[in-house]
């Protein structure tokens, strides 16, 4: 099973903030969903010209539940060799989300961000206010649920609710009954029988 | 050629669906076009057809357990998955200071060598796109050698799974650097063959020339890395900017152009597959020095197999460390390193377990592939197999 418990971050919301040093090179940030846009347009301005990524992370039990986090490169939009590139500088914003709280999109500032947030959308179920296209992109567009949700179950609710694949009642096998004859509320009854002896 | 009048006129357009089962797409790619006669008016790609939630079984794996899923992500060039995991979970155990420096070593010409091969299938599938059957052969015998190489090392042609978390699986097997050698003293003449076939062929050079021009702004706003970025006249190579391994102490040039198109792409991972060689002649050079390839610490390296039959030490780690693995200090890190592909970034968050929290992957072909949406209005669909080959998605880790 995945862990659940929730990791004490250096630096996130309600965790004592100096548990560990930062380990990497980048600076790291953390802005309200308020300021998010206000802080992002300005590091834009401040020529952070690269969305190097946007992800985001499930603290199951933390208030408030969902880190979305924006990577961003200093990277000027010219032509350039190494020597001026050098190494440029990472930051990391880190931005605390309620389940059902929405976040306002990047997308006119970097288009890159299309598909990040997409993928945050279709796999953690955060809104992006102002996306021009935010539908499922790597799930199936009929999919229920956000399967990087810590709450969604490893294998699916498809295999949660029956221990057989449809396709596989359809065949020789009576519908609805898997080849056992014991179907899961039958097993969870004797699991919940055995549990009160 | 583009021509902006077609892009705006709506009313005579159609909508094609392009893949998921197309030759030329290089895996499950399914792109929706709007079309105007044969010019491509809007292209809207769909990915999600090899989405086999690599991020969400990590979570239940062990971390060395885990690392194994990531090799499958990007499947020509797995090593540099590993790689990058390896990296950052060593970061997050503070113990990258003590890798060993051979290990350094075997892990950048590992690194090197799946460079090589991963641009001998693009290369090799790029020519067939446009008609060039004959490349194919040279790319993939060239890349046989490669993977015959890697098998050596790991035991498995695609997913040797021999860079691991805090050194390597082992050291190199015997016959190894006379087989490397003699791959060194090879690549020269099938580099020229191969540039020979391509670089001057006017079909090829009018197939590829000003189509899918990216320019450094748009490649940048894009979030397009690597050879694409390079394309386009940024020398932004993580290697420089951000070394790991001992990559600093390495001579090697990062070959950029300035036009921006296909065949600025074409020319630049030609250069660079130039570029890994001199480096693989580097590091073969270091690799005369024995010494250990693993880090010396009980609580994450395996014991060596001879010792787990005589000490009662060793048999306790082992088993501790296979069943129940080692634990991570809590904390979060980015780490990336630079893939055949691009910038391939881990953000990994640990709670203090013997499994990771969440990797977040930033998967190169991705926003690579995403580019695709901003190049290919204005031009042919007979260049759009053209594009798509130039950008170099791997799907494994597009849709991860």
């Amino acid at each position: 099973m995945p862990s659940t418990q929730v990791p004490p971050i250096a630096g996130s919301a309600t965790d004592p903030p100096s548990i560990r040093p930062p380990i990497d090179d980048a600076t790291i940030e953390r802005v309200a969903p308020a300021q998010l846009r206000a802080r992002l347009e300005a590091l834009k301005g401040d020529g952070y010209a690269m969305l190097l990524d946007l992800g985001a992370v499930d603290y199951l039990q933390r208030k408030p539940r969902f880190d979305v986090v924006y990577h961003l490169l200093k990277l000027r939009p010219t032509k350039a060799g190494v020597a001026e590139v050098g190494s440029p500088a990472r930051i990391r914003v880190l931005c605390g989300v309620a389940d059902g709280e929405r976040l306002p999109s990047v997308m006119d500032l970097w288009r890159s961000a299309d598909w990040a947030e997409r993928e945050v959308f279709d796999l953690f179920g955060i809104v992006f206010d102002g996306h021009a296209d935010l539908r499922r992109i790597q799930m199936p567009y009929d999919w229920e649920g956000h399967p990087l949700r810590k709450d969604y179950p490893m294998r699916g609710p498809a295999r949660e609710r029956s221990p057989r694949p449809s396709f596989a009642n359809k065949s020789n096998v009576v519908a609805g009954t898997p080849p056992s004859g014991r179907t899961l509320e039958a097993l969870q009854e004797e699991i919940r029988r055995a549990r009160e002896q | 050629m583009p021509t902006p009048e077609i892009v705006t006129q709506k009313e005579n357009t159609m909508v094609l669906s392009m893949g998921p089962q197309h030759p030329s797409t290089h895996g499950v790619l399914q792109i929706v076009l709007e079309i105007d006669s044969e010019n491509v008016v809007t292209a809207e790609p769909e990915i999600g057809y090899l989405h086999t939630g690599i991020e969400k079984t990590a979570e239940g794996l062990f971390w060395t357990q885990a690392q194994t899923v990531m090799e499958r992500m990007d499947y020509l060039a797995p090593s540099s998955n590993a790689l990058c995991y390896a990296l950052a979970v060593e970061k997050l155990l503070g113990i990258t200071d003590r890798i060993p420096e051979r290990a350094q070593t075997v892990r950048v010409l590992c690194m090197e060598l799946t460079r090589i091969a991963s641009h001998c299938v693009w290369l090799g599938t790029h020519g067939i796109d446009l008609g060039a059957i004959s490349v194919f052969f040279y790319c993939f015998d060239l890349r046989e050698n490669i993977l015959d190489l890697q098998e050596a090392t790991g035991g498995a042609r695609m997913h040797p799974n021999y860079v691991r978390i805090g050194g390597l699986n082992g050291d190199l097997p015997v016959g190894q650097l006379e087989k490397l050698d003699a791959l060194i003293e090879k690549f020269p003449g099938r580099m020229r063959e191969l540039r020979g076939l391509l670089q001057a062929n006017p079909i090829f050079q009018d197939r590829t020339i000003d189509v899918g021009v990216l320019t450094p702004e748009a490649a940048i706003q894009w979030n397009v890395t690597g050879p694409s970025l390079r394309a386009s006249g940024v020398a932004y190579d993580v290697r420089k900017a951000f070394p790991y391994c001992g990559y600093e102490t390495y001579e090697f040039d990062v070959p950029t152009r300035d036009e921006g198109d296909a065949y600025a792409r074409f020319l630049v991972r030609l250069d660079e597959m130039e570029q890994s060689m001199r480096i693989i002649e580097q590091a073969r050079k270091r690799l005369d020095k024995p010494g250990p390839v693993m880090i010396d610490d009980p609580k994450i390296a395996l014991p060596p197999k001879e010792t787990i039959a005589l000490s009662m030490e060793a048999l306790i780690h082992h088993f501790k460390l296979i069943s129940e693995g080692f634990r991570v200090p809590p904390g979060d890190v980015y780490q990336s390193i630079e893939s055949p592909r691009g910038e391939l970034g881990y953000y990994i968050v640990s709670n203090g377990e013997n499994r990771p929290y969440r990797v977040r992957t930033r998967p190169p072909s991705l926003y690579n592939l995403q580019a695709l949406k901003g190049i290919a209005p204005g031009n042919l669909i007979a260049d759009l197999v053209v594009m798509i080959g130039s950008l170099d998605p791997v799907f494994g880790e597009v849709d991860r």
